[in-house]
């Protein structure tokens, strides 16, 4: 019964097989295979569609007749003792036009998993969900959650396969498994990183900069979150793409929990106003 | 010994006088009397115009000139170095309403004409110009009328006269001129003061008169001036003269 | 990456009953980064007239002080104050005097004239003019401007209502836009006195 399931949202997970990839086994059973590897896209008819798409889609290049990305984003992850804080802010632009101010960059894969989003929406949206339907997959196949790990690696094979090909996305998957806290970086080359802190997109250094400055791995829940807070609002302060809503959430053992979303604009004063009665 | 301080302009007399300035003045005066009245409500500036023969057409020569639209000017000396001084003036004028897109202040013009005229007693190579300036001009604080000399100094003036006749135009514009005078009354004293001493019969053709005032004239922009420099034709200054008859 | 969009600014003038308005955002970037919050657009060049200057900062520093020569020269040779009409003239022949290798500003000119009439405009580059008798805008935010002031602007307003109407339109437009904002001064010019608010905006 539950293979029968199995079997037909695998199915459907290889909507259109492209040439590239099909047909590769190995260590790993085919199954498998099929969750990571297999292509649900069309590419282009080329002999490379990677080199093809590269022309249209790099990001390093200024050409006119490009596909461009908006990359303003802050968000950041940390791991310490008692869990994972997960923060982001909520701008997201056209050019220097603001498109919104509300944009939820938190994405919920399961009660334990999240991932972030920094890039392409589009590709991070989809590749997360995609990453939450394979992880339930898992699960039902398992019968045991996934590991943030295994997770991650999930989400990185999928990139992988279509590196080269514009994907844009930077991303934190972060959660609790067996082993506890869990942070992974996972980027669209295929990059992915086991950490204890990372922040991604055109404010992470503003966002580094306040958390190495106060980050320990001892902190109490209130001042990792409070930490974490602070180093978006700074991030949204100098960086011009940056902005709108500090969203705050946290990880623990019972999985994730939202904390707190806050307009920028009421932490500003709010900050300033502190500042100002401690001189 | 004298000598000895004239060849070269840019050196004084024991004095204190260069001596090409004062020899400028003097071909002012050779030159025929031009008279510039300062009116209540415009301005006139007029010169005799003297043929050295009567086979001369007279309609070929022109004194006043107009420099830009709102300024005058006329000259008593060497018609020749007026013609380089007109030029100066004229450019001026128009690098002025390149930057601005208005026409310069009298008083503007005046300095940039008079700042050529002293350059040229001060540079190698040159001679001073044998020539003194009436400018009039109609501007935002209303008509005023310069002189300029040889030397590069300027002087405003209500009234006044330069040239072979300045001496006794001068004391007859001095019991004439009162600061009521309208625009059509200077035109008046202004033919009436060349008449002192005029050589021979003064009409149309031997004498030129350029106004400000009375009636309103357009811009090259297409906006409205107040007033515009204009030549009076000589049908005009016929009108003038039998009026005064 | 446009040169007009290194800096980031928002510059708007309005005209109101016998009264002229200039605003500016107080943002200086260096692309996304955010350098500093107090940086001046908009400059007194005479009692009656203001210039704002948007575009390459370091354009609008050079700019700013060769005005203000330009401008008291001016005054010591003429022996009157410049109208804004006459400044903007000015302003625009020095912008088309580099044609071929220009200022990288769009300036924004606002004043009273000597009869006290208002008198706005905003120019391109190189200097052509926009003469309007409602609102001029320039900056990044330029196009958000637009829009604010289509809706908000009407005619005769009082100075207090068109200095409302100027800080609604110049702080609804920078928070719509990356590279403006983080502040912004609001200047009213009235016959007899020049207001001069700062606003408080939106910092990210």
């Amino acid at each position: 019964m539950l293979s029968e399931i199995v079997a037909q949202y695998s199915n459907d997970a290889a909507l259109t097989a492209g040439s590239a990839h099909t047909g590769s086994s190995g260590l790993l059973g085919r199954d498998f295979a099929k969750m990571t590897n297999d292509l649900i896209f069309d590419l282009p008819n080329t002999q490379d569609p990677a080199e093809f798409l590269n022309t249209y889609t790099d990001v390093d290049s200024s050409a006119d007749n490009q596909i461009k990305f908006a990359h303003g984003t802050t968000t950041l992850g940390f791991k310490y003792d008692d869990g994972v804080v997960i923060c982001t802010d909520s701008r997201a632009s056209q050019g220097s036009v603001i498109a919104s101010q509300s944009v939820k960059k938190v994405i919920e894969i399961n009660p334990y998993l999240l991932g972030t989003m920094a890039g392409g929406a589009a590709d991070c949206q989809f590749w997360e969900r995609e990453l939450g339907r394979r992880c339930r997959l898992y699960e039902l196949r398992n019968k045991e959650r996934i590991s943030v790990a295994a997770a991650s690696k999930l989400l990185g094979n999928m990139v992988y396969s279509y590196k080269g090909m514009g994907l844009s996305m930077g991303t934190m998957i972060s959660g609790w498994d067996k082993m506890g806290p869990s942070l992974f970086y996972v980027d669209n080359d295929g990059t992915r990183l086991r950490g204890d802190l990372f922040s991604v997109g055109s404010g992470s250094t503003f966002a580094y900069g306040i958390l190495d400055s106060a980050y320990d791995a001892g902190l109490q829940k209130n001042d990792a979150i409070e930490l974490g807070r602070r180093a978006i609002y700074h991030a949204a302060h100098r960086d011009a793409f940056s902005g709108g809503s500090v969203r705050v959430y946290h990880i623990n053992e019972d999985g994730w929990e939202f904390i707190s979303l806050t307009d920028f604009d009421d932490l500003h004063w709010d900050y300033t106003d502190r500042a100002n009665r401690a001189t | 010994m004298t000598d000895r301080y004239s060849f070269s302009l840019t050196t004084f007399s024991p004095s204190g006088k260069l001596g090409q300035i004062e020899h400028a003045l003097q071909a002012v005066s050779n030159g025929v009397t031009s008279v510039g009245i300062k009116a209540a409500n415009g301005i006139v500036i007029a010169t005799e115009k003297k043929t050295v023969s009567t086979l001369v057409d007279s309609s070929s020569l022109e004194k006043v000139s107009t420099i830009c639209p709102s300024i005058g000017m006329v000259y008593s000396g060497m018609g020749p170095d007026s013609r380089v001084l007109i030029n100066k003036g004229r450019k001026s004028a128009l690098a002025y309403r390149s930057v601005y897109k208005e026409d310069p202040p009298v008083a503007i013009l005046v300095k940039e004409v008079a700042g050529v005229m002293q350059e040229f007693t001060q540079s190698g190579g040159v001679r001073p110009f044998g020539v003194s300036l009436l400018i009039a001009g109609y501007d935002q604080k209303g008509p005023a009328l310069y002189q300029v000399d040889p030397s590069g100094s300027y002087f405003a003036w209500k009234a006044t006269a330069i040239g072979k006749n300045m001496i006794n135009a001068n004391s007859f514009l001095e019991k004439r001129f009162n600061e009521e005078m309208e625009l059509e009354d200077a035109v008046h004293t202004a033919i009436l003061t060349l008449k002192e001493g005029f050589e021979g019969q003064i009409t149309e053709d031997t004498i030129e008169i350029g106004i400000i005032g009375g009636s309103a004239a357009v811009s090259a922009t297409g906006e409205p001036l107040p007033f515009a420099f204009k030549k009076l034709t000589p049908a005009e200054v016929k009108d003038y003269l039998a009026n005064i008859a | 990456m446009s040169i007009m969009e290194y800096n980031g600014a928002a510059v708007v003038a309005m005209v109101g009953k016998n009264c002229v308005a200039i605003g500016a955002d107080k943002r200086l970037g260096q692309q996304s980064l955010t350098v500093s919050t107090d940086f001046p657009k908009i400059f007194t060049m005479t009692d009656k007239t203001m210039i704002g200057l948007a575009g390459l900062a370091t354009d609008v520093l050079t700019l700013r002080d060769q005005f203000r020569l330009k401008t008291k020269l001016y005054q010591l040779e003429e022996n009157r104050v410049i109208e804004p009409q006459t400044f903007a003239n000015m302003v625009s022949s020095t912008l088309y005097s580099k044609r071929f290798g220009p200022y990288f500003i769009e300036p924004v000119v606002a004043g009273l004239d000597k009869h006290d009439k208002p008198f706005i405009c905003s120019m391109d580059t190189i200097g052509c003019i926009n003469f309007a008798k409602d609102f001029v805008v320039a900056g990044t935010a330029g196009g958000n401007l637009y829009g604010m002031c289509e809706s908000l602007w009407e005619p005769d307003l009082e100075p207090e209502d068109l200095f409302e109407t100027v800080s609604q339109a110049l702080l609804n437009a920078v928070d719509r836009n990356c590279l403006s904002g983080w502040g912004a001064v609001v200047h009213i010019i009235t016959p007899d006195k020049v207001v001069t608010r700062s606003l408080k905006a939106r910092m990210d």
